[in-house]
C-alpha cells in the first residue's frame, strides 16, 4: 500500500519536472510561496491568539485570494487548456490577474486596520 | 348619598367646577345642594358690594345688590346726592342706573322732565338692543312714568328673534317683569324653558351657561322674578333647581361688582319666590353624639343662611351603617332658639356610624327637603382583664400570669428567651354599656430605649372578641435585629368612634435572642449616609502578546518571500525580455504607484480618497498596460 503511494508520488514528481514548462513552474513557485505565507499566518493565530482578529482575517484572506487568482492565471496560461480558453489570450489572462489583485488589495488594506 | 357641608366652614376657594370635589352618587334620592352662602359668605358678598363706588354703574350694583341682601349702603344721603350729581339726563343707561338705585334708597327722588320721558320712550323700539329696551323700561317704571306694555312686548319679541344669545334673552325676561300683568307675556314665558335647555350639565351636579356664572345667576333671577310676576310656576325640575344653586353659589370670591350683584339677586330670588325655595340642612359642628353630648343639633336655612320661618324637621329613619338595623323611625326634632334638637342617645345606639334620612316639612315650596346625613356615635373604651404571661414553648413549666390594671404598669419585668413565648390577653369594652368593642387600631409596641428600635405588632380578636397577642422570640428575632435587651411595652388602641384613644405603658419585657449581632443598630443609621464612590473603569485594552513573539512571527511570515526568490532564481526566471518602451515603463511605474497607494491608504487615507487616486493612477496604468501587453502579444505571435 505505502509502496504504491511512494511510487505514485515519485512518478508525479518526475512528470512534473520534465513535462511542465518553465513559465508554469514560475507561477507554481509563486503559488507555493503564497501557500506558505498563509499557513504561517494561520499557525500564528492558533498559537498566540486571534488578537487583532481583523488583521488576521485580512492577511489570511489576502493569501487565500492571491492563491486562487494565481491558480486561475495558471489554468488560463497553460497551453494544454487552450481549447477551453479560446477567447482569452495569455496577456488577457495576466491583465485580469492584475485587475482582480487590485480589487483584492483594496479590500484587504481596508480590512487590515 | 350626599354628605352635607358643615355651617361655618369658610368656603373661600376659587371657583372650581371640577368633579373631583364631589364623589357624588346620584341614587334614587334627589339631589341636595352642595353649595350655599354661609353667613360668612354673605358678609363677604356684602363687603364687596359696600366698596366705595366711582360711577353710576357701580353705584347701582352696590345699592341695589345690598338691598337684595337686606342691607343698606353706609351713607344713604351721600349715595343719593352722588346719584343726582352723576345723572346724565340724556343717556338711557345713566337714567336706568340712577332710577333703579334711587328706588332702593328711601326718600330719594330723581328729577324727571318731559325730555327724559321722551328719550326713554324713544328707546323702546325694535331698533334698540334688548339691553336698551330693558333699561328704558326699568327707568320708566322706577320713575313712575307710563309705558305701553304691549308695544314693549312686540319690540322684545322682535329683538329676541334677532339677538338669539343667552344674555339678551335673560334681559328680555327681566324686562317682562316690569310690564303690566295684563300684557301678553306668554311668549316670553316660554323663553324660560328654551333657555333652560341651553344650560350645560356638568356631571349631574352643576348646571350653568357656558357664558359663565353671571349669566347663570341673572337667568335664575329673571326666571323666578318673571314667574312670580306672571304667577306661573317656572318649568324647572327640582334637580335642575338644585344644580343651578350649586353652580351659582360654588364661587365664594367674586371678580367684579357686577358678578357679586348677580349672585346677590339670584340668592334673593331663590330664597323668597313663590314656587321653589331650596332648603339647606346642616349640622352645627361635627355630626357626633356621645354620652357627654347626647343631642344632635341641626340648622334648617335657606340658601342665604336665614333660618326658615315655618319648617318642621323629622327623622324618617336612622340606620346603623354596620349592621343595617333601623334604630329610629319617624321621630320629630324639637325646635329651640332656631336650632332643631334630637336626643339620639335616648335610643341607646351602639357606637358607630348611622345614616340619617331627615325630611323638612311645613312649606310646599321647599325643594330638596329630604336629606341624607351621617351621624357618628362615639363612646369611650376600657381595657379589662389584661393578663401578661410568659409561656414555655414545650409547656413543661407552668405559665406565670400577672394581671395588670389600666392605667398602671406591671410591677416586675417579664423575661422571655428563645424557649419561651410572651403572651398578652385582654378585652376591650365600651365604658358606658359594657358591650365588647373591636376598634380599628389595636397595636402592641416594643421600644428598646437603648438602641431606639421600635417594633409594632397587631393584636387580633378571636371569635369571642377576646384580644390575644403572642410573641415568639425565636420566630420574630429578625424584626428585632436579634438585639437582646429591655423593651418597653405599650398598648395602643384607637378608632374614629372612640373619644379616649389609649396609649398605655403596660410593662417592661426583657427579650433574649441567640446569636446576637453587635452593632446592628448602627445599620439603620448608615442607611442614609453617602455610599462609597464608584470609580469608572474604562475598558481594558486586550492583552497583547509580547513583542518578541510578534517580531519572530513577522520574520517567519516574510521568510517565504526569500524562498520564492531562490526558487525563481533556480528556475531561471529573468527580466531579460524587458523592453524599455514608454508604455511598459509607464505601466510598471503606474503599477508601483498603485501598490504605493495601497500603503498610503493603510496609513493615511480613507476609502473615498483612495478610490479617487486609484481611478486616476489605475486608468493610466490600464492604458499603458494594455498597450504593453498588446505589443507583447504581437511579438509572441510573430515569433511563433
Amino acid at each position: 500500500m505505502s509502496n504504491s503511494v511512494i511510487s505514485v508520488i515519485s512518478r508525479f514528481l518526475e512528470e512534473y519536472t520534465t513535462k511542465t514548462s518553465n513559465k508554469l513552474k514560475v507561477v507554481d513557485a509563486y503559488l507555493f510561496y503564497i501557500l506558505l505565507t498563509g499557513a504561517l499566518q494561520f499557525l500564528y493565530c492558533l498559537l498566540v491568539g486571534t488578537f487583532p482578529f481583523n488583521s488576521f482575517l485580512a492577511g489570511f484572506i489576502s493569501c487565500v485570494g492571491a492563491f486562487i487568482l494565481g491558480v486561475c492565471l495558471r489554468i488560463q496560461i497553460n497551453p494544454d487548456n487552450k481549447g477551453d480558453f479560446l477567447s482569452i489570450s495569455q496577456e488577457r489572462a495576466f491583465a485580469d490577474f492584475l485587475l482582480a489583485h487590485t480589487v483584492l488589495h483594496l479590500v484587504v488594506i481596508n480590512f487590515i486596520g | 348619598m350626599i354628605y352635607l357641608y358643615i355651617i361655618g366652614v369658610d368656603m373661600a376657594q376659587p371657583r372650581v367646577f371640577c368633579l373631583v370635589l364631589l364623589t357624588v352618587a346620584l341614587g334614587a334620592q334627589a339631589l341636595t345642594p352642595s353649595h350655599h352662602l354661609s353667613l360668612s359668605d354673605v358678609e363677604r358678598l356684602k363687603g364687596l358690594l359696600s366698596q366705595p363706588f366711582t360711577d353710576l354703574a357701580s353705584a347701582y350694583y352696590s345699592i341695589v345688590g345690598l338691598s337684595k341682601l337686606g342691607a343698606a349702603v353706609a351713607d344713604e344721603n351721600d349715595a343719593c346726592q352722588f346719584l343726582k350729581a352723576q345723572l346724565d339726563p340724556m343717556s338711557v343707561d345713566s337714567l336706568f342706573f340712577a332710577a333703579e338705585a334711587s328706588q332702593a334708597i328711601a326718600d330719594c327722588e330723581m328729577p324727571v322732565s318731559n325730555e327724559t320721558r321722551d328719550i326713554l320712550l324713544a328707546a323702546v323700539s325694535e331698533d334698540s338692543t334688548v339691553t336698551q329696551i330693558f333699561r328704558a323700561v326699568s327707568a320708566l317704571s322706577s320713575l313712575g312714568l307710563p309705558l305701553a306694555s304691549q308695544e314693549v312686548v312686540a319690540a322684545l319679541v322682535a329683538r329676541i328673534a334677532k339677538e338669539d344669545n343667552v344674555l339678551a334673552i335673560t334681559t328680555a325676561l327681566q324686562t317682562a317683569t316690569r310690564l303690566s300683568q295684563q300684557a301678553e307675556l306668554g311668549g316670553i314665558l316660554e323663553e324660560i324653558e328654551d333657555l333652560a335647555a341651553r344650560l350645560d350639565d356638568l356631571g349631574g351636579v352643576y348646571l350653568q351657561f357656558e357664558e359663565g356664572l353671571e349669566a347663570t345667576a341673572l337667568f335664575v333671577t329673571a326666571a323666578y322674578t318673571l314667574s312670580d310676576h306672571a304667577d306661573t310656576e317656572p318649568p324647572l325640575k327640582e334637580d335642575q333647581v338644585i344644580q343651578l344653586v350649586n353652580s351659582v353659589f360654588s364661587k365664594k370670591s367674586w371678580d367684579s361688582r357686577s358678578e357679586a350683584f348677580s349672585v346677590a339677586c339670584a340668592a334673593a330670588a331663590l330664597s323668597s319666590n313663590r314656587f321653589h325655595v331650596p332648603v339647606i340642612v346642616s349640622t352645627q359642628g361635627p355630626a357626633t353624639v356621645s354620652h357627654s353630648q347626647p343631642i344632635l343639633h341641626l340648622l334648617v336655612t335657606d340658601i342665604l343662611s336665614n333660618p326658615l320661618a315655618s319648617a318642621n324637621l323629622l327623622v324618617e329613619s336612622a340606620q346603623a351603617v354596620a349592621s343595617k338595623s333601623v334604630v329610629l323611625s319617624q321621630a320629630p326634632f324639637s325646635l329651640r332658639d332656631g336650632i332643631f334638637e334630637l336626643n339620639f342617645m335616648a335610643s341607646q345606639p351602639a357606637s358607630g356610624y348611622y345614616q340619617f334620612t331627615v325630611a323638612v316639612t311645613g312649606d310646599s315650596r321647599l325643594v330638596a327637603n329630604q336629606v341624607e346625613l351621617k351621624v357618628k356615635v362615639s363612646t369611650e373604651v376600657a381595657v379589662t382583664n389584661m393578663d401578661l404571661s410568659v409561656v414555655d414553648k414545650d409547656q413543661s413549666i407552668g405559665t406565670k400570669t400577672s394581671r395588670v390594671d389600666y392605667p398602671f404598669k406591671a410591677k416586675g419585668s417579664f423575661t422571655a428567651d428563645s424557649h419561651q413565648n410572651f403572651a398578652m390577653n385582654f378585652q376591650l369594652v365600651d365604658a358606658n354599656t359594657g358591650v365588647e368593642l373591636t376598634p380599628h387600631q389595636t397595636f402592641v409596641r416594643f421600644h428598646n430605649q437603648k438602641t431606639g428600635q421600635e417594633v409594632v405588632f397587631v393584636a387580633e380578636p378571636d371569635s369571642k372578641n377576646l384580644y390575644k397577642f403572642e410573641l415568639d422570640t425565636a420566630e420574630r428575632k429578625s424584626e428585632f435585629d436579634s438585639m437582646s435587651g429591655t423593651y418597653v411595652l405599650h398598648l395602643i388602641v384607637g378608632d374614629a368612634t372612640l373619644e379616649n384613644p389609649i396609649l398605655w405603658n403596660v410593662a417592661d419585657v426583657v427579650l433574649k435572642f441567640l446569636d446576637e449581632e453587635a452593632p446592628a443598630a448602627i445599620q439603620s443609621k448608615t442607611l442614609y449616609m453617602p455610599k462609597p464612590d464608584i470609580q469608572h473603569l474604562f475598558r481594558e485594552p486586550e492583552k497583547k502578546p509580547p513583542t518578541v513573539v510578534s517580531n519572530t512571527f513577522t520574520a517567519l511570515v516574510l521568510s517565504p518571500f526569500l524562498l520564492l526568490l531562490i526558487l525563481w532564481f533556480k528556475l531561471g526566471a529573468n527580466i531579460s525580455n524587458f523592453s524599455l518602451s514608454p508604455s511598459s515603463v509607464l505601466f510598471h511605474v503606474g503599477h508601483a504607484c498603485m501598490l504605493g497607494l495601497m500603503y498610503v491608504y493603510w496609513t493615511h487615507l480613507n476609502m473615498f480618497q483612495t478610490l479617487k487616486y486609484l481611478a486616476i493612477i489605475g486608468s493610466l496604468t490600464f492604458l499603458a498596460g494594455n498597450r504593453m501587453l498588446a505589443q507583447k502579444a504581437v511579438k509572441r505571435l510573430a515569433s511563433k
